[in-house]
């Protein structure tokens, strides 16, 4: 992670006192009372297993033995006349019909070479060429915002901060813990030997604490316990939590894995329907965390890329490019998918064999940050997208 | 002449951190002290050897899955096998009632952490720990697929510990030829599209939750040139990718049935022996790899076209950059690069040659101590300071879940990352903070001069700073976690 302000600072000196007492920042709300939630799905989910195409023609041919049955409890959650919803996303399928949900298809970053780790790099960046930068889009956006009095405007909930997360933009990060912490004292004295000696280390250790404060603040310690890599759930009531307090932060961070569905990917009981509803209650639980300020809020759930078309020799689905991704929230203009088909028909894949990207990720989420959070346009196209000027936001997400 | 300094520097640096008079008794040669490491003919260490073999873990996760299977609604199914099998109704009964299967597996799992972290906190040979964890990153094998859940410790003796003395080219093939790698890059689910397994008359090849195989899997393959040997943009393709896929068709391993499951059978065989190549998988033709046509006949083919992937220039530069920025730098000063490059290309890849390029580079022996520990690096550096050679089982396990690197579940197939950004973060820093301070709090007596612990570890890198605040310190409990925490131990 990059220095930060509260870094720079701290090494010129200056910074003790603050460092020392975080708590002079408490009560004071933030410079937005809006609210924004980053989910990332990390593997690739299959974005035709999770918003098939039950209305084109081509999709059962195309996807063979992974098309889900017409009719049964195994059949898609119908959304409009082409698209529905993977049957284990039932909480999902109720915030469409409450308007509360847009589906994006076929969508992606610039990226389309199919490494897991340059594609989640590029999405996480914000540019189409992996490693280009080494700072986070949301950072920027985060940064852009006016001034305010708010303690730090994101936070990672879960583990280490991705990097999406990263750059000048004072970030926390915060996971359940059972250890507990050395004393203030000994935290002062440690703090001190950092700060003379090692400023990464300082910077660290200030905004772990501050996020302990908070957790311990909110009330979210108590909803610890799952360990990386388990259930969503504890982990989105803990940013519900973060988030719910007027001075806590603006944008949340969570991280789920286990969507790189290489085999067996159709079974009723198989690994992607479990991660799926595994989402699902996730969100739910998000949802019901967030309470009053849900109406506030724009969850936004994407992935480094989609999975190839048809079923590979192992009932799944290998690498591939365009994607599926959710908005969802009180603030969103929902009940709709927003598509340009590109169609399944082999002459219409992208090598042959992938969906292809015709509508901009970036794009999507320049929308959202400029509508929901009032990043400028300015901004979004020199710092948080950088060179994308030519890309223009998708306006009408957000609820007026 | 005997040189402190370099020699604590080569036991932070090259090894797992140092305990007080460690640095004395290697000062004499500390070069000499590392090198010898890289072909020392000891013995696998002890915590290691008692470990079950690639075979038993097989049978461990398929006797649970098979018994969950039994209890759920595969039950008929299974059923039909048994009396196809002639197992009888009262084996299976016995079978399906045995509630251990889950705990056994557990506790499985908690040796095989416990003796990966004794050996790498007890060994008199830590360089070749390091190297251990550095190949086993490499090729990582993750149980965080549940297929592959039992299976990385076996992976990482069979294919790594087994094979640092040889050629990079020879472990690369092991690893694509052990169980571990074959189910967690799912390649035993891959099958030539024209193959007799999927074209011929017959029932194929099937497999538990997938059904039948009905061509190629591109799992392993793309991340054998992406992860393993060349690295991503280096010049390969998407057909590169078939081909290598089409090229690994066959190569799956000897699966465990329902007749071993239900026996009472050990599993004695390494994960090498488990390796079989099934030639009715096997895509007939010749394919072409990267220009290269591969016209051998069954496994010939892969390894042919392993060896040579292993022979690319791309390869050398992506090792000797993974292996240098491991040891020195988050940046790794391209001279170095160069001459462990160099030395891979010279060797034909000899994996002891690389290391001795990387050893006698006078960067090795200059460049400050920077590297942030991992959280497993860390958590080892303090036991070793301290001594602490019996742990209570499953306590390091726990203890790394918290600090936020499980040992054999990295998040995927490229393993942990190996620069301070992934690790510098604020909740990971806390934890590391929480840890110092939870372990000093066991540890402290008022006997134990936290002062004089930290100048054995550190030797001439104690900082003033540092040693001040040992000594001005409240309690022993706050000098402990002080020095636990310093900045010092958190890089090496």
């Amino acid at each position: 992670m990059r220095l930060t302000r509260r870094a720079l600072v701290c090494a010129g000196g200056l910074g003790m006192a603050a460092l020392s007492f975080p708590s002079t920042a408490f009560g004071q709300a933030q410079t937005t009372a809006k609210r924004f939630v980053l989910v990332i799905l990390r593997g690739g989910l299959d974005g035709l297993a999770a918003v098939p195409a039950i209305g084109d023609p081509q999709f059962e041919r195309a996807r063979g033995g992974l098309a889900p049955p017409a009719s049964g409890e195994l059949a898609a959650l119908a959304l409009d006349g082409t698209f529905g919803l993977h049957p284990r996303l039932v909480g999902l399928h109720q915030r469409y019909a409450a308007g509360e949900l847009i589906v994006v298809h076929a969508c992606g970053t610039e990226y389309v070479d199919r490494s897991h780790f340059d594609a989640q790099n590029a999405l996480e960046i914000g540019l189409g060429r992996p490693f280009a930068r080494d700072e986070g889009w949301l950072n920027a956006a985060l940064g852009a915002l006016p001034a305010g009095t708010g303690r730090e405007r994101g936070i990672a909930v879960g583990g280490a901060a991705p990097l999406v997360l990263h750059g000048p933009t004072p970030m926390t990060a915060w996971s359940p813990s059972r250890l507990t912490a050395p004393s203030d004292d000994t935290l002062m004295r440690l703090q001190r030997l950092y700060e003379a000696q090692d400023p990464h280390l300082a910077m660290a250790l200030a905004a772990g604490q501050d996020a302990a404060m908070m957790a311990a603040a909110s009330g979210a310690t108590m909803g610890g316990g799952g360990g990386r890599g388990q259930s969503l759930v504890p982990l989105a009531q803990a940013a519900g939590t973060f988030l719910r307090a007027e001075d806590g932060p603006i944008a949340a961070v969570l991280e789920a894995s286990g969507w790189d569905s290489h085999s067996g990917q159709a079974a009723p009981q198989g690994g992607l329907s479990r991660s799926l509803a595994g989402l699902d209650e996730g969100l739910e639980a998000l949802r019901v965390a967030l309470g009053p300020v849900w109406g506030q809020t724009v969850v936004a759930v994407v992935t480094e890329f989609g999975r190839t078309v048809a079923m590979n020799g192992s009932g799944g689905t290998d690498h591939g490019q365009g994607a599926a991704a959710f908005l969802l929230g009180g603030a969103v203009a929902g009940g709709r998918v927003i598509a340009d088909w590109p169609g399944l028909l082999p002459g219409q894949l992208s090598d042959g064999r992938d969906l292809r990207i015709t509508t901009s990720l970036n794009g999507v989420l320049k929308g959202v940050l400029s509508e929901h959070l009032g990043v400028s346009n300015a901004a979004l196209a020199r710092d948080v997208f950088p060179d994308s000027a030519s890309l223009r936001p998708v306006s009408g997400l957000i609820r007026v | 002449m005997p040189n402190l300094a370099l020699a604590t520097l080569a036991l932070h640096r090259f090894g797992f951190g140092a305990a007080p008079g460690d640095a004395q008794q290697i000062a004499g040669d500390p070069r000499g002290w590392v090198k010898a490491q890289l072909r020392s003919s000891a013995p696998e260490p002890a915590a290691i050897s008692a470990l079950p073999a690639a075979e038993d873990d097989l049978l461990a996760f398929g006797r649970w899955l098979a018994s969950r299977r039994l209890r759920n609604n595969g039950g008929a199914q299974i059923a039909r096998a048994a009396e196809r099998e002639g197992i009888t109704p009262e084996q299976l009964r016995a079978f399906s009632l045995e509630e251990s299967y889950v705990a056994a597996f557990r506790d499985r799992y908690a040796a095989a952490v416990h003796a990966r972290i004794t050996a790498a906190v007890v060994s008199p040979e830590p360089v070749r720990e390091r190297l251990v964890h550095f190949w086993s990153n490499h090729f990582t094998v993750s149980g965080v697929k549940p297929q592959a859940v039992a299976l990385p410790p076996s992976f990482e003796r069979d294919v790594v510990r087994g094979h640092l003395q040889g050629a990079f080219a020879t472990m690369l093939i092991a690893s694509c030829q052990h169980p571990g790698m074959l189910i967690y890059l799912d390649n035993w689910l891959s099958a030539g599209p024209n193959s007799v397994a999927v074209q011929g008359r017959g029932r194929g090849r099937r497999a538990p939750g997938v059904g039948r195989i009905t061509g190629l899997n591109e799992n392993l393959a793309r991340e054998v040139l992406e992860l393993h040997t060349m690295g991503v943009g280096s010049g390969y393709s998407q057909d590169d990718v078939r081909a290598l896929a089409t090229i690994l068709t066959g190569w799956t391993y000897a699966r465990p049935d329902l007749r071993d499951f239900v026996s009472d059978r050990v599993g004695t065989r390494a994960g090498g022996a488990l390796f079989t190549f099934d030639p009715a998988m096997h895509e007939p033709g010749v394919p072409t790899l990267l220009g290269v046509a591969y016209p051998q006949e069954g496994v010939a083919q892969g390894v042919a076209a392993l060896t040579a992937l292993a022979r690319q220039p791309a390869t050398a530069q992506f090792l000797a950059t993974k292996l240098t920025r491991h040891f020195l730098a988050d940046t790794p000063p391209p001279a170095v690069v160069d001459r462990v490059a160099r030395a891979y290309r010279d060797t034909d890849g000899a994996l002891p040659a690389m290391m001795e390029a990387l050893v006698d580079s006078p960067e090795a022996w200059e460049a400050p101590l920077t590297k942030f520990r991992r959280p497993e690096e860390y958590l080892i550096a303090l036991m070793r300071a301290i001594r602490a050679d019996t742990l209570p089982q499953g306590a390091p396990a726990t203890a790394l879940a918290a600090l936020g690197q499980r040992p054999y579940a990295a998040p995927g197939p490229n393993g942990w990352p190996d620069t301070e950004e992934a690790w510098m973060g604020a909740d990971l820093v806390w934890k590391r903070v929480e840890f110092a301070g939870t372990l000093a709090g066991r540890m402290a007596r008022a006997d134990l001069d936290a002062v004089a612990l930290a100048e054995g570890v550190l030797g001439p890198f104690l900082s003033a700073p540092t040693r001040e605040a040992l000594t001005r310190a409240e309690s022993p409990e706050q000098a402990l976690t002080l020095f636990f925490a310093c900045p010092e131990l958190q890089r090496r």
